[in-house]
């Protein structure tokens, strides 16, 4: 910004006739943020890119000083070694059927009900909208103790499956009830968003309740529930502390676990661990740089995380 | 259509609400209730860690948690690791806030290329906090870590830092690696609320000759409210119960320095098996969650799950 003071100078700024100056204040404004914007994005992207490269180097030059920002000697060795030397394909089937199986009923039961939420004014709607709500705020990590000893004893299922510990579904109830919350909320705005004419019209033509939803209102959904699943993918495929606690060997522990194995107590094998993580890591880079638009509006829509 | 499918229709209809919403109510209320009930039950409870007896105790879960066993007032390391809490929690919010309070507002001019800026933003938040945790480690390593190896190869330091042996540099490194993380969620927030300042108040205000913070705290500051309150309360509530950053990149260490509730709750139920200890910190942490919670309505004066 300019720090003339003089009236005359202000207002000529005002209208960005800058005349001291070349260029004008909006080129000016406009080159300063994207300087600003490029080094924020340099930072934040140096880290990723370090352990990128970390991942394609041999464990000599990972071990070598003066330390190196590109890989010299490029392999793809790490990759291969987590998965000869350690069940990466069970941790990684692990983590797809753990995540993918909460979004599938964390997004069949949040569209419903979010549907309903947004419609229906039936008994005690309001109070059970604001107590599902209330549930996200419940901190998890409060809750370790309850669901070790449900999952190792569950009191209903108990007698027809015995333990549900070091199961994948024990993950999957788990992670369900964490994002079911979050869905619900987002899925109920989306459809104050969608015109309830839409509704009638169905009516009008003579579907039932059901057809109506089924064939009006899905279709008209669908980037609403992109943002939900992706999500709910997203959170399932990430979580760690559940993880860690509920599992103990590879018929169920997740990608998350995998690779903080690679930290034993004086030790780490960084090249693996860097390669596990980029494996671990992917579906989040994927979805970022393609479905950017599906998180930033469920995320607006429903500002929660776990 | 026959008679019988048409009755069987009309039932179905009126079996929408509670058809569509049951499955849900009963999933969150079981899994609420239950989990929560046995929580406040378990912190009642003290359970031998060789036999698995447990033994009713009433409020001494509670009473060793904030007192201790000694003549101290209080328990040593609950003011301690209330004082990391509070350091990581305060430090990582301010910061993470103000950074994405800024990138908002640039990331919200007319630039050419936004949307590829803004995915660039967004990937830390999305990745497992896991790696990321161990990616940072990674960064701060003392040896081979890239912080050492630019600063010394720009000859900024001329001997290594062993960043996470020490424990205001760890706690330093913590909150770096928390800033990195939780900054985009920080930002996607805000740039939405942002979007709702109408164009024609700033023009406006340009015209009145009203400076950039008077335009900011009378034109943006307003709009932005709701926007603010839902950011800070997610990302406060979520600091004080997250686990992951700290446990893969200090484990709370060194020593003691950087244990903070999350990772103590953790170490006393499942590393040191006291469920009954660890309970009852569980449900200091709800009580405080809750507490927090209010506080913020109370400043905002709105719930955030109305904007």
């Amino acid at each position: 910004m300019s720090t003339k003071t003089s009236p005359y100078a202000r207002l000529t700024e005002s209208l960005g006739l800058d005349t001291d100056n070349e260029w004008p204040s909006v080129v000016r404004e406009r080159l300063a943020a994207y300087g600003l914007l490029g080094v924020y994005v340099f930072v934040v992207w140096f880290p990723i890119y370090y352990i990128l490269i970390t991942s394609f180097k041999p464990t000599a030059e990972v071990l070598n000083l003066p330390i190196t920002f590109y890989p010299h000697e490029a392999t793809i060795q790490n990759y291969v070694d987590i998965f000869n030397n350690r069940p990466f394909e069970l941790y990684t089937f692990n983590s797809l059927v753990v995540a993918s199986t909460t979004t599938v009923i964390v997004v069949t039961l949040g569209t419903l009900s979010g549907y309903t939420f947004s419609r229906y004014d039936f008994m005690g709607n309001k109070s059970l909208l604001l107590s599902i709500v209330a549930a996200r705020m419940i901190p998890p990590i409060a809750l370790i103790v309850p669901f070790f000893s449900i999952m190792s004893n569950p009191p209903i299922i108990g007698g027809l499956t015995g333990s549900l510990y070091d199961t994948k579904i024990a993950l999957i109830l788990t992670y369900t009830f964490f994002n079911l919350p979050f869905a619900v909320w987002i899925m109920k705005n989306y459809f104050d968003g969608v015109p309830e004419s839409l509704d009638e019209q169905a009516k009008v033509d003579g579907c039932s309740t059901w057809e109506g939803f089924v064939k009006v209102i899905l279709p008209v959904a669908k980037p609403g529930i992109a943002a939900t699943a992706i999500l709910a993918f997203i959170f399932s495929w990430n979580e760690f502390v559940f993880a860690l606690v509920l599992t103990s060997s590879e018929q169920a522990q997740t990608l998350p676990i995998a690779v903080s194995l690679f930290v034993a107590d004086d030790f780490v094998d960084w090249a693996h661990l860097a390669a596990g993580g980029m494996i671990a890591a992917l579906p989040g880079i994927l979805f970022g740089l393609f479905f950017q638009r599906y998180i930033v509006s469920g995320l607006t829509q429903g500002a929660v995380k776990e | 259509m026959t008679e019988s499918q048409y009755s069987l229709r009309r039932r179905l209809d009126k079996l929408f609400v509670p058809l569509t919403v049951g499955p849900t109510v009963l999933w969150i209320a079981g899994i609420i209730v239950y989990p929560t009930a046995k929580l406040l039950w378990s912190s009642l409870f003290f359970t031998h860690p060789i036999t698995g007896q447990k033994q009713f105790v009433g409020l001494r879960n509670f009473r060793r948690l904030l007192f201790g066993d000694g003549g101290a007032l209080l328990n040593p390391s609950f003011v301690s690791f209330t004082k990391n809490t509070l350091i990581y929690v305060g430090f990582s919010v301010t910061i993470s806030f103000l950074l994405g309070l800024g990138i908002a507002i640039l990331l919200n001019k007319d630039l050419k290329g936004r949307g590829w800026l803004r995915t660039a933003v967004i990937v830390p938040w999305i990745l497992p906090y896991v790696m990321s945790g161990l990616m940072w480690r990674w960064m701060f390593q003392a040896q081979y870590g890239a912080i050492n190896g630019v600063l010394m190869q720009t000859g900024i330091i001329d001997s290594k830092i062993a960043f996470l042996s020490d424990g205001t540099l760890a706690m330093m490194a913590l909150i770096i690696a928390d800033v990195w993380v939780f900054t985009p969620f920080i930002i996607i927030i805000l740039l939405a609320g942002l979007q709702n300042v109408p164009e024609q108040l700033y023009d406006a205000a340009e015209v009145d000759g009203a400076s950039r913070w008077s335009r900011f705290r009378n034109v943006t500051y307003p709009f932005l409210k709701p926007s603010i309150l839902v950011a800070l309360t997610i990302r406060i509530i979520f600091d004080i119960r997250a686990l992951d950053l700290v446990w893969v990149m200090t484990q709370g260490g060194p020593g003691t320095q950087t244990e903070v509730w999350a990772s103590w709750l953790y170490r006393t139920a499942m590393v040191f098996n006291k469920p009954g200890e660890g309970a009852a910190l569980g449900v200091v942490m709800l009580a405080v969650t809750f507490g927090i919670v209010a506080v913020l309505y109370k400043l905002f004066g709105e719930t955030p799950y109305e904007s």
